[in-house]
């Protein structure tokens, strides 16, 4: 048992998620990630990859069974401690959610001064950081002013400054072209590379498919497909 | 800890000028609600300070016959310095009566010509008494119009002063219970309207927040920029109501209420400057913190 802990980084138990009586978003998922890898996670639009998402950075609590992180139970977790938890995780979304108000700088920094890092960390970090998203031009930019594909890459470095375990992406190529997209998935697949877990839901068959990675396909809440090298292929 | 407070603050000023518009737009509805509360505090401190004065100057004069000695008088003025309604009971001499009567008449010949023409004095020793409250003066002439020494007595002025202490009254009576009901209706007012700009300040905040706690913030540090951010609100525009009042008191006053109250009102403005910009600031913050605190409560779900 401890061995499985040390490989798994994440498991889901039974996992179902319920929004009313009448729509299952997600049933009965039984799935075991493992540390380093690289998963994709496809599906047509409501197959439950968002909500599968949000159950592992524990923004949601499934209605039965139970999610694991590094063998924790997350809903052992008090509220008062999520926010510790999820700074293990790094998260990148379609919008990329952004602080508006704050510089390209500031809006990576921020995921450091919320952690209480020395003031010197931050200013040796964040521009390393954003050297390899390759935006060092744009420190003092705000966010307004940068392209899709610009702005992704700031979220993609707020989401890897503290170097978390697991980088959960979804969607993150959705509003991009096609080369902006491929940009992003270097940038994950270097990340990987470096031994961050990898977690992409995507609709994106092109990034899926140069990926080459293992891929989980969703259909109805359910997972009917769990491929080691897959292609993307919805039922 | 420190490190929190000291980036938090950063982050609440950083804010702070760069909302534009709507730091602007929650500064001057906190300005309003600071201005009216602190011009009716300056002019009911004010009014009240006149109303006191007036109080004062207030009194009941005691006329005696002619044939009364000073030494009867002057038992008279102890036994009424007894009586605990009354605050004081000054005499005045037919002398002192005389040298006041000429002091005011000197401008008007006629009067001097005819006092002259009298040769005697022909007024009146007299006690002036003054009141604790200035609705017990209809009660103290009464008294000592019936009293013991009342053979004594040439006449009581209360009559002619009578509708003047009435009026006063009045008007005193009005001016607690008006300033009272508005100075409340007006508070309630600046607070409800404060709470409210402020929490459309964070509403437009809310996708902030999530992001916020998505990226894995803890509660408190989402919530101490806006929580600052308020008590700058607060800060500035307690500044900016304590030049407005000034404003007000200085040239609006003169204009509604004449020089003479705009001269007071702007004498007690200089005077408590300090005090009132500690208290407009206090309450500025408090309101800005307060409103902040709970706002931001529903938002984050805590």
């Amino acid at each position: 048992m401890y061995n499985n802990f040390v490989m798994e980084i994440i498991r889901l138990e039974q996992v179902t998620k319920a929004y009313r009586k009448d729509f299952i978003a997600l049933n009965e998922i039984n799935l075991v990630i493992e540390k380093g890898e690289f998963v994709s996670i496809v599906g047509p639009s409501g197959a439950g990859k968002s909500t599968l998402l949000k159950l592992i950075y524990a923004e949601e609590a499934p209605t039965n069974g139970t999610v694991y992180f590094e063998g924790v139970p997350l809903d052992s977790i008090s509220r008062r401690n999520l926010p510790f938890y999820r700074r293990k995780i790094g998260t990148v979304f379609q919008d990329s959610k952004l602080l508006p108000n704050k510089t390209v700088f500031e809006n990576v920094a921020y995921a450091l001064e919320m952690s209480g890092a020395p003031n010197e960390q931050i200013k040796e970090d964040v521009p390393q950081i954003l050297a390899i998203v390759g935006l060092e031009s744009k420190t003092d930019t705000f966010p307004s002013e940068l392209s899709g594909g610009e702005q992704q890459k700031v979220a993609m470095a707020r989401a890897l400054v503290h170097k978390p375990k697991v980088i959960l992406a979804d969607e993150p190529t959705g509003n991009l072209d096609p080369t902006a997209s491929l940009e992003i998935l270097k940038l994950l697949l270097g990340i990987n590379k470096l031994g961050a877990t990898i977690i992409l839901a995507s609709h994106d068959k092109e990034i899926v498919d140069r990926a080459r990675k293992r891929v989980i396909v969703l259909d109805g809440g359910r997972i009917v497909r769990d491929e080691a090298n897959g292609k993307y292929k919805t039922v | 800890m420190f490190i929190a407070l000291s980036r938090t603050f950063k982050e609440a000023l950083s804010n702070f000028f760069r909302n534009g518009w709507l730091s602007v737009a929650a500064i001057f509805i906190l300005v309003f609600s600071l201005y009216i509360v602190g011009l009716s505090y300056v002019i009911a401190m004010t009014s009240n300070g006149i109303i006191k004065t007036m109080q004062e100057r207030m009194s009941v004069s005691v006329y005696f016959n002619s044939s009364v000695s000073e030494g009867e008088i002057m038992d008279i003025k102890a036994a009424l310095g007894k009586y605990k309604e009354i605050k004081a009971v000054d005499y005045v001499s037919k002398e002192e009566a005389l040298e006041e009567f000429k002091k005011e008449n000197a401008n008007v010949p006629t009067v001097m010509k005819a006092l002259e023409e009298i040769g005697s004095n022909p007024l009146l020793s007299s006690l002036v008494i003054h009141a604790n409250d200035p609705s017990q003066y209809e009660a103290l002439s009464q008294v000592i119009a019936n009293s013991d020494f009342k053979d004594k007595i040439s006449r009581i002025n209360y009559d002619k002063n009578k509708q003047t202490i009435d009026n006063l009254n009045n008007f005193i009576a009005q001016v607690k219970k008006m300033g009272l009901i508005l100075g409340s209706i007006f508070v309630i007012i600046a607070i409800l309207i404060t709470f409210n700009t402020i929490r459309i300040t964070i509403y437009v905040h809310k996708p902030e927040i999530e992001i916020k706690r998505l990226v894995g913030a803890s509660n408190t540090f989402i919530k101490l920029p806006f929580i600052f951010e308020g008590m700058i609100y607060g800060l500035a525009a307690s500044l900016i109501a304590m030049l407005f009042i000034f404003i007000t008191v200085k040239f609006a006053g003169t204009y509604v209420a004449g020089e003479g109250f705009s001269n007071q009102l702007v004498g007690f403005y200089l005077g408590n400057f300090w005090m009132m910009l500690g208290l407009q600031a206090s309450l500025g913050a408090l309101l800005g913190v307060i409103s902040s605190f709970i706002a931001i409560r529903k938002y984050l779900k805590i």
